[in-house]
């Protein structure tokens, strides 16, 4: 090892931090670069140090560790710590991701430091996985420069696909997100977001009506008063929901 | 004891139907030319009142024949035999009371008896009777049915006092997970500190089994508790939490569901307090007053949109319980205002506490 490694502490009680940190004062090629105690700064904080090894716990305010790496697309050198969420923990397992048990031992921390160590660099795919096996997203994250933008996805009326990014359509206001439409359709629960249209995903219950259009076209029409077009695929597939 | 029997105003409508019963009879000798008006009276009111409590005793009867164990031979025979014991009984009763209105200077009794008069009264007894058997059927059918359903919900709203109260008493394994967690950081860090806060934990959780299991608590019990909790939740969040208490002294001896107030803090906490970068301030205030405890619990909120969807689930638990024990009598009422989350409670006492 000839180049000190940098690492990041998110978690947000103080206590744990102050145990990780004293695990890796043994690691002496190891620096810690950032502590955060929640999820919106560790997202800020990964952007801008990339640092080499993130130490993340699962239930953090403002954004949860998987919520964390989705907004930063981080795959390399993450090691979650938690202390019991079950659904994360059977995911983890499924997908053959490591992670930390609080309380846990030096010896536990070092074996999976050792184990994230001989990864660096390497994408960890297991998380890429994870991370769409995951239940259906609760809120939709939207970065603006240094801004983030989070969304419930109750208050989404509807998302319309542009060229290579989408406009996502909550209370009279569009954020605009690079992702692609399938992506997030994939991601949001099938029961309350319908495609209705190649570049058109809508959420049911902003619905209030389905209106003739032409010969045989339709037109969702939602609170508030706009119309979508609904292709005869989207047509199809909302009257396998309703 | 025969329903009838047992209730005053039941007996009462039960001796005017056999007086009218009665009525209906002498009516029927008088126009049959058996008897002047005021003997047939005399001769039948008396005799159907006397015979309305005999025919009661179909109920007895009917009971110790359950109509599922009812074998045609068996119940023919009891059925029968009771019928002809009873009617024979009605019968011996109206020529011994016919002879008996001579003693009124009657010759030949209230009635005229002849042959022909001793069947028709022999046939309308056992009918009585059969009529009595078959309403007292009914009536048995009724009363199983009654107490199926009332069984029924009490033991469904027992089942779910007590799932509800398993809930509360469940250890959160993320909570003692974490405290372990930090207990395992002060050990080097502040080994006293560490020694205190085991200390807080066992008490918490060792509170929590004791009290989970009774009814209701004073006050200054489940404040116990809540301190032992707040303490943990303080080395934990640190400088970020700070909790004002304002409990009127008159509010300690006032009687709540155990674990009505500690998870009201835990989602301030969770809720509140977590997703606030500087933390903040919350706000408990009990009060007696006229035969109410009322509580308050208040916490400043995040203005980002939280994951919503647990929050409501404490509240809700909350509620259920309270109106598992209360009814409609306690009242819940929470809102969100000017960035703060509030939550009220108001818990009757019973009246023997106010005296």
């Amino acid at each position: 090892m000839s180049r000190r490694l940098s690492a990041l502490i998110a978690d947000d009680e103080a206590l744990a931090r102050h145990l990780i940190r004293d695990y890796l004062s043994r690691h002496i090629d190891i620096e810690l670069v950032a502590e955060c105690d929640n999820g919106l700064q560790a997202a800020k904080a990964i952007a801008e140090r990339t640092p080499d090894l993130v130490f993340l716990d699962i239930r953090m305010p403002k954004l949860d560790g998987l919520e964390v790496l989705e907004l930063t697309g981080r795959r390399s050198g993450v090691i979650f710590t938690t202390a019991y969420d079950a659904h994360a923990l059977q995911a983890f397992d499924l997908h053959a991701v490591d992670y930390l048990l609080k309380p846990f031992s030096q010896t536990r921390f070092d074996e999976a430091l050792h184990k994230a160590r001989s990864l660096l660099g390497h994408a960890a795919s297991a998380l890429d996985t994870l991370l769409q096996s995951a239940p259906p997203l609760k809120r939709v994250l939207i970065r603006d420069r240094d801004q983030v933008q989070i969304l419930a996805v109750e208050s989404i009326d509807y998302i319309e696909a542009q060229d290579d990014y989408i406009a996502i359509c909550a209370g009279g206001k569009v954020y605009l997100k690079t992702q692609s439409l399938a992506d997030i359709e994939a991601r949001l629960d099938p029961q309350l977001f319908v495609r209705v249209h190649r570049s058109y995903l809508i959420n049911l219950a902003r619905l209030q009506a389905i209106e003739r259009h032409g010969r045989d076209g339709h037109a969702a029409c939602l609170q508030g008063g706009k119309r979508i077009p609904i292709s005869r695929a989207g047509y199809e597939r909302i009257r396998g929901v309703i | 004891m025969h329903p009838i029997l047992a209730d005053l105003r039941k007996l009462l409508v039960y001796v005017l139907a056999c007086l009218l019963a009665g009525s209906v009879a002498a009516g029927l000798l008088w126009f049959g030319g058996t008897a002047d008006g005021s003997p047939a009276l005399a001769f039948a009111l008396p005799l159907c009142l006397v015979y309305g409590f005999i025919v009661l005793s179909a109920y007895p009867v009917c009971r110790a024949l359950p109509y599922v164990r009812r074998r045609p031979v068996a119940a023919l025979a009891l059925f029968g035999g009771t019928t002809l014991v009873s009617a024979s009984a009605w019968l011996a009763l109206a020529t011994a009371w016919n002879v008996a209105g001579q003693a009124f200077g009657l010759d030949a009794g209230f009635i005229a008896m002849n042959a022909n008069l001793r069947l028709i009264l022999f046939l309308a007894g056992a009918g009585a009777y059969v009529l009595s058997l078959l309403a007292h059927d009914v009536l048995i059918a009724f009363e199983n049915v009654r107490a199926a359903v009332a069984g029924e919900a009490e033991s469904r709203l027992m089942a779910r006092d007590a799932e509800l109260r398993m809930l509360r008493s469940q250890i959160d394994p993320h909570f003692l997970f974490n405290c372990l967690n930090s207990i395992s950081a002060l050990t080097s860090l502040d080994p006293a500190a560490a020694r205190d806060m085991t200390i807080d934990l066992a008490q918490f959780f060792r509170r929590t089994l004791a009290l989970s299991t009774r009814e209701t608590i004073p006050l200054s019990e489940e404040m116990a508790l809540c301190e032992h909790y707040l303490a943990i939740e303080k080395r934990r969040f640190g400088s970020r939490l700070n909790v004002e208490l304002t409990i009127a002294p008159g509010a300690l001896h006032c009687l709540l569901p155990p674990l009505t107030l500690q998870p009201l803090l835990e989602n301030a906490l969770k809720h509140g307090i977590r997703e606030l970068d500087e933390g903040g301030t919350v706000t408990v205030v009990a009060l007696a007053r006229d035969e109410w405890l009322h509580l308050a619990v208040s916490n400043p909120l995040a203005s980002h949109p939280a994951t919503a969807s647990d929050s409501g689930l404490g509240l809700k638990t909350c509620r259920a319980r309270l109106t598992t024990l209360y009814g409609e009598r306690a009242r819940i009422v929470w809102q969100r205002k000017d960035g703060q989350f509030k939550i009220e409670l108001a818990i009757p006492q019973p009246k023997e506490i106010e005296a």
